[in-house]
């Protein structure tokens, strides 16, 4: 998921940047001698806030290198695949990984299993988060955050309330639609919205919803294919309806208290971010306590209570009330019964079927 | 005389290595990458499906070289002939832009061009864009864009070669009783055609490989070839597709280029 970022061609620039900056962090961190307690993180940029790292080292002692350098699953995947292929280190600790690529990155082996003596938070993962197709039994990885693929609008551009996928496709909003950039986002979607189940989509699922993007791109109804850059768009009124992260309407609503995101009728998808200790730590111990950390519900809701996505720790909403109550009711935050039930998983795909969709949905999009 | 025979060979050697090492190893990786199975279902891939992209990005490319050529040209010559003690200050303003990456500038021009800007809002005042019509995202845009990234590199060239255009052939035309419209069309023209053609190689070169001026200001249906290359190299992961279009990006430009200096080597003989 692009979640935070601004778009591939800031990356380029400010990612370099960001990588410089971090030094020694970056790709070249040795562990001193001392035997210093040290674990390096890597997330998405404005995915925690500021009180959980600075707690859990005066808790525990140990130091975190906390390095938001992820912003595409795509890229980061590039980057540390070679490395692990060939056993050299990442210099990395816990990484976290977007469902399809965490699926990848256990698939090849890169990962190291979870060790549940070292985690006995475990007990409080939500239902949802026990099981996961791409990790049977969560075996290698737990869930950062969830976060739900769906509709965000401006009422003031829609005259009127958006229910279903389909109003992605109303002429009336013609030039004033986005979709993401995201093949399973914006396929998912548009297959929920045939009647189709992405959970167990088909090569011909996947043609027939890229061919009715790619339709409706070719009229012009889309305006854009976007990161997370359709949100200033969104905010400003140049778009009436888009393809949204339920996290990013949360953030906007700070400044655009209008902004709407809903789960179309059609059913929304679901996606989680997942915490996983890449086969090339040698902090495992380090590694496992961060994580254990973050699944006490007090913590969980203290990093929901900025990064506004749905946390997988049993008990976090009522320590998020006594913090954010405001929040804490969001339904991006607490999705009610209904919204869950129509909630989907895209299902895990081979390679092949990753290559083989890509290029069609490349093609849907104009690339 | 061996050191004489060795002293070229030296010189040029940092230069042959450093191209060797970071052109020539590329280029050859880039051409094994594009060897698909079999070897040329890349290329298959590249001339069948994405013409329409190949067309798009030359015609892009050369509408904005032609916007570029008739904005510079004129510029270019008050600052070779009439620009006097304000040469150089012109000349800083030209360079200036540079001094702040492109990327930087080109998102400048999203915001310009926001469809609730004061651009949009007094185009729509004149009916030259539509009460719900756009800028962003559109071919115009791209155009625009392009062009103003380009546009130095179409001034400097164009200023060089008419600033050393010898006076003293005008004014000879001019004694001749060559009126100067005359004298500009028979001897300064044909004098500045070597910058003309490399102004305008300059611009459309990188101008019909660029990709950020589409990806930034365009939309879906303005994707020009090398948008194509990032997102099938990195998005879509089909190496030798994206391999393939580079190669087919890189061949038709060689094709223009020479087409390019064999005019100008004819015109120089001429």
């Amino acid at each position: 998921m692009n979640r935070w970022s601004r778009r591939r061609f800031l990356r380029t620039g400010l990612g370099a940047t960001a990588g410089a900056l971090a030094g020694s962090g970056a790709l070249g961190c040795r562990s001193s001698a001392g035997g210093a307690r040290v674990v390096r993180i890597s997330n998405w940029p404005l995915y925690i806030d500021d009180r959980t790292v600075p707690d859990f080292q005066r808790a525990t002692g140990i130091t975190v290198q906390y390095h938001e350098d992820i912003n595409d699953n795509n890229e980061f995947f590039a980057k540390i695949a070679a490395p692990l292929e060939r056993g050299q280190s990442i210099d990395r600790d816990v990484i976290v990984l977007t469902d399809w690529v965490a699926g990848r990155v256990i698939r090849l082996g890169y990962a190291t299993p979870l060790d549940p003596g070292g985690f006995p938070n475990r007990a409080n993962l939500i239902t949802l988060a026990q099981d996961a197709d791409f990790d049977p039994g969560r075996r290698y990885s737990v869930p950062w955050l969830f976060g739900m693929v769906g509709l965000g609008y401006n009422p003031r551009v829609t005259g009127r309330e958006i229910t279903s996928v389909s109003d992605l496709f109303d002429p009336a909003f013609k030039g004033r639609v986005t979709m993401v950039t995201e093949m399973r986002d914006t396929l998912g979607l548009v297959m929920l919205g045939e009647g189709r189940d992405p959970a167990r989509c088909t090569a011909d699922d996947i043609r027939v919803a890229a061919d009715r993007v790619k339709r409706a791109r070719e009229s012009g109804q889309i305006r854009a294919f976007t990161g997370n850059d359709y949100t200033e768009d969104l905010a400003n009124g140049n778009i009436a309806v888009a393809i949204a992260w339920s996290g990013d309407i949360q953030g906007l609503h700070a400044d655009n208290p209008d902004l709407v995101w809903v789960a179309p009728r059609e059913g929304a998808i679901l996606f989680s971010d997942n915490m996983l200790i890449p086969k090339s730590s040698d902090r495992v111990a380090l590694a496992m306590a961060w994580i254990d950390w973050c699944y006490a519900p007090a913590h969980s809701a203290q990093i929901v209570s900025r990064a506004g996505y749905i946390s997988a720790v049993q008990g976090a909403i009522p320590e998020l009330e006594r913090i954010a109550p405001a929040l804490a009711r969001s339904p991006l935050v607490n999705p009610p019964a209904s919204v869950l039930a129509g909630l989907r998983n895209f299902r895990t795909l081979s390679d092949a079927e990753d290559a083989s969709f890509s290029r069609i949905f490349l093609d849907a999009i104009g690339g | 005389m061996r050191r004489t025979a060795l002293a070229p060979a030296l010189l040029v050697l940092p230069g042959v290595a450093w191209l060797a090492a970071f052109f020539v190893l590329p280029l050859l990786t880039l051409a094994r990458t594009s060897f698909g199975a079999p070897w040329w279902d890349g290329y298959a891939r590249a001339v069948t499906g994405y013409g329409t992209v190949f067309a798009r990005s030359f015609g892009f490319a050369a509408l904005a070289t032609l916007a570029a050529l008739v904005l510079a040209y004129p510029l270019a010559y008050v600052l070779a002939f009439r620009a006097g003690r304000w040469r150089a200050l012109l000349l800083g303003l030209v360079i200036l832009p540079f001094f702040t990456t492109f990327l930087v500038r080109t998102f400048a021009w999203k915001t310009i061009l926001n469809d609730g800007g004061l651009v949009v809002h007094l185009l729509q005042a004149v009916r030259l864009v539509p009460a719900d019509g756009r800028l962003l995202d559109t071919a115009w845009a791209v155009v625009g864009g392009l062009t103003y990234n380009f546009l130095p590199f179409m001034i400097l060239p164009i200023y060089a070669s008419l600033e050393k255009i010898d006076r003293r052939l005008v004014e000879a035309a001019q004694d001749l009783f060559s009126s100067p419209a005359r004298a500009f069309r028979l001897v300064v023209l044909p004098l500045s055609v070597p910058g003309v053609l490399a102004g305008s190689l300059l611009t459309f070169i990188p101008a019909a490989g660029d990709f950020v001026n589409a990806e930034l200001l365009g939309g879906p249906n303005q994707r020009m070839i090398g948008s194509v290359i990032q997102a099938q190299f990195l998005q879509g992961r089909d190496y030798p597709l994206a391999a393939a279009l580079s190669f087919g990006l890189m061949a038709l430009i060689a094709v223009g280029v020479l087409a390019a200096a064999r005019l100008l080597r004819e015109e120089q003989l001429a």
